[in-house]
């Protein structure tokens, strides 16, 4: 656990794979550092046990010289082949022969008896091994020691270098480890990385993807399948939502269509002028809701195309009259070519009759509400009205917002139904007020490809 | 002359019915798909008004079956759904004009009137506005009942206007109107007839007003 108190804490390891990696690297080197020395340990031991094994050899070889003679005294033949062994100028090996007191018998140093007792200690280097046995009814113990200062050189050398070679060893075996890690785990991870970016396309209008199930890994399926079910009980409830809005704005229309007939039918009046107006804004209102349902669930075909001009065209001819009726006028203006942007026509009039309305609704009497078409993509719609604050600028374009100047009229959806359009055709809206007075509002869409546009601005005598 | 009315909300046919009664049109009231066919089958309407939303079906269906059998009876389309689809939808299938609710009055008596007088359909010969008056077949212009002279490409004009009076004309529409197949036109002729037109509907005492919506058409409306 603490461990993993440590990653807890760490918020340098973020990503499950360096999190991992971090975790084995702790784990390599750890073994790294242990298993050297156990083997080390283990190795002397055995070289240890090896050599008692073998003075154990000796010590036997020396008790078979011991010879007890009739008179019962003990001889100890040193044969010539291990003399030299033995030899105090060899220095390597020595042994001891005592009696059950331990009395020393024999010794592979000259002095024997009291003198060898005081003989100095024997260094600190000497290990050895002894047997016991009983010769002629005596106890004797045959001990043989080897200065280890002076062992095989060989041994020495694997030893003592073991460590250092073995050691070296486990660096590269903790990079390849690394390596083999991150590719292992980049696998591992690949189709949840393909799911994560499924799952970024997901928004209020695309409610329809899944996060694909196949190739995930079994440990984290039950996961993207949960995330999967949450989606779908999503889905319903923005389903429901969405249906609501568009139910509730069809159910409203007929009883509007009832009121505004038998209003018709009330004879004239100026009560009659006022519910009139009354019934209009409510069913715009109804219409915009709508509009609005409509538009969270549209998905644009990326290759349609619409021409801008022609949408603009058809817009302010829906408009004029209107206008005339307010004793303001209306105008298309710029290119006489047609504009071929991405785009779906239908959507594209919504904004811009959203826009002229707007543009309609502030314009001063007997003035002009212009619309321009640039061959560029983009639109513009000027009014001769008071302008925006430049405070309230962004906040025009929210769903329900209303300035003041914005009176009883409209629910202020008008604008973010404009803003809703431009965003799914990733178009952009600008606002801008104008130096002689009035609002600038400019939409800017992405062209279709020239191959498709119109041929050279050649009609410009189509003016009127 | 008779017209069809297919609604399932009996409050609003019978506002519908009435207020087409003042504009001096009886009409019979039907509220489901099933007795709309039958009235079909038995009465010659004029028109067919058609509310989308019925108890026992799709107003669509009623219409494509019509269509199928070669009915001719034209149909104005009203309904509560005024949708990005359903509009396409509903002429597609056959519908002469759509109205979405809720619809002034005036101006369903005023759609059901161009698709009556749409050539072939029963709607008299004569275009009205104001105290102007336009005799579709002898071409002649009356101001105030008065038989008044307007030269003949301005006719042309006049009548066009006067068919779509309330709605924006594009200025393509009005020169093919006027000249047709006929080749090259200045680029200026429809100014120039229009602003005729306009002089001479002045001098006439029409109250009658020729609105230009630049870079698109132009509009007739009533004088104000």
């Amino acid at each position: 656990m603490a461990a993993g108190g440590i990653f807890a804490r760490s918020p340098t390891f973020k990503s499950l794979i360096w999190r991992i990696v971090f975790m084995h690297i702790v784990a390599v080197a750890v073994v790294a550092i242990f298993l050297p020395l156990v083997l080390f340990w283990l190795l002397n031991s055995e070289v240890d046990q090896l050599h008692r094994e073998g003075m154990r050899a000796q010590a036997e070889v020396l008790a078979e010289r011991i010879v007890a003679a009739p008179d019962g005294l003990l001889t100890f033949n040193l044969p010539d082949s291990l003399r030299g062994l033995y030899s105090e100028a060899y220095g390597r090996y020595l042994y001891d022969i005592r009696d059950a007191e331990g009395r020393l018998l024999f010794s592979s140093r000259r002095k024997t008896g009291a003198a060898a007792a005081q003989a100095p200690p024997l260094p600190e280097s000497i290990s050895g091994a002894g047997v016991t046995r009983i010769i002629d009814g005596k106890v004797l113990r045959i001990r043989v020691a080897e200065d280890l200062s002076h062992r095989d050189v060989i041994i020495d050398d694997i030893i003592s270098n073991f460590f250092r070679r073995v050691g070296w060893i486990t660096i590269p075996i903790l990079l390849i480890l690394l390596a083999a890690d991150i590719i292992i785990f980049r696998r591992a991870l690949a189709p949840l990385w393909k799911a994560s970016q499924e799952a970024s396309n997901i928004g209020p209008a695309r409610t329809d993807i899944r996060l694909p199930t196949q190739q995930i890994p079994r440990e984290i399926l039950p996961l993207v399948t949960a995330v999967n079910q949450a989606l779908d009980r999503l889905e319903d409830g923005f389903r429901v939502q969405r249906q609501f809005t568009a139910d509730a704005a069809h159910q409203l229309r007929t009883p509007l269509a009832i009121l505004r007939t038998r209003i018709e039918t009330l004879g004239d009046g100026a009560a009659r002028e006022v519910l009139h107006a009354d019934i209009e804004g409510m069913s715009r209102i109804v219409a915009q809701l709508l509009e609005i349902a409509e538009l969270d669930t549209l998905v644009l075909d990326p290759g349609e195309t619409a021409d801008l001009r022609a949408v603009c065209a058809e817009v302010v001819a829906a408009i004029a009259p209107f206008a005339i009726a307010q004793h303001k006028d209306i105008a298309l203006k710029g290119t006489d070519a047609p504009v071929l942007i991405h785009g779906n026509s239908e959507m594209l009039q919504r904004a811009i009759v959203n826009l002229a309305e707007n543009a309609i609704k502030f314009t001063a009497k007997d003035t002009s509400v212009d619309i321009e078409v640039n061959d560029d993509g983009s639109v513009r719609v000027r009014d001769c009205g008071p302008g925006i604050a430049e405070a309230e600028r962004d906040l025009i374009f929210q769903r329900f917002w209303r300035a003041d100047r914005q009176r009883s009229d409209g629910a202020g959806l008008g604008l973010s139904i404009v803003r809703g359009v431009a965003d799914d055709h990733a178009a952009t809206v600008a606002v801008e007020n104008l130096p002689g007075g009035g609002a600038e509002f400019t939409l800017r869409f992405r062209l279709a490809e020239k191959a498709l546009s119109s041929p050279s601005p050649g009609g410009q005598g189509d003016r009127i | 002359m008779r017209l069809l009315i297919v609604e399932d909300n009996a409050e609003l046919s019978r506002l519908v019915a009435a207020g087409l009664a003042a504009a001096g049109y009886e009409s019979d009231i039907v509220g489901s798909a099933a007795e709309a066919r039958e009235a079909v089958s038995s009465v010659n309407y004029a028109a067919m008004i058609l509310d989308l939303g019925l108890p026992d079906g799709d107003g669509l269906s009623v219409l494509r079956e019509l269509r199928r059998q070669m009915e001719p009876l034209p149909v104005l389309v009203l309904t509560a759904r005024g949708g990005l689809q359903d509009r396409v939808t509903g002429l597609r299938s056959g519908a002469d004009d759509y109205l979405a609710k809720p619809f002034a009055m005036e101006e369903l008596v005023a759609r059901l009137e161009a698709i009556l007088r749409r050539p072939g359909q029963l709607l008299g010969r004569s275009l009205r506005l104001a105290n102007l008056v336009y005799d579709t077949e002898s071409r002649q212009i009356f101001v105030d009942d008065q038989p008044r002279i307007i030269s003949a490409r301005e006719t042309s004009v006049l009548e066009i206007l006067l068919r779509r009076q309330g709605r924006v004309v594009p200025k393509k529409n009005v020169e093919d109107h006027i000249f047709g197949l006929e080749g090259e036109v200045a680029s200026n002729a429809v100014e120039v007839y229009v602003s005729r037109l306009r002089k001479q509907l002045t001098e006439h005492g029409a109250k009658v007003v020729i609105h230009t919506i630049r870079g698109v058409g132009y509009l007739m409306a009533e004088e104000k």
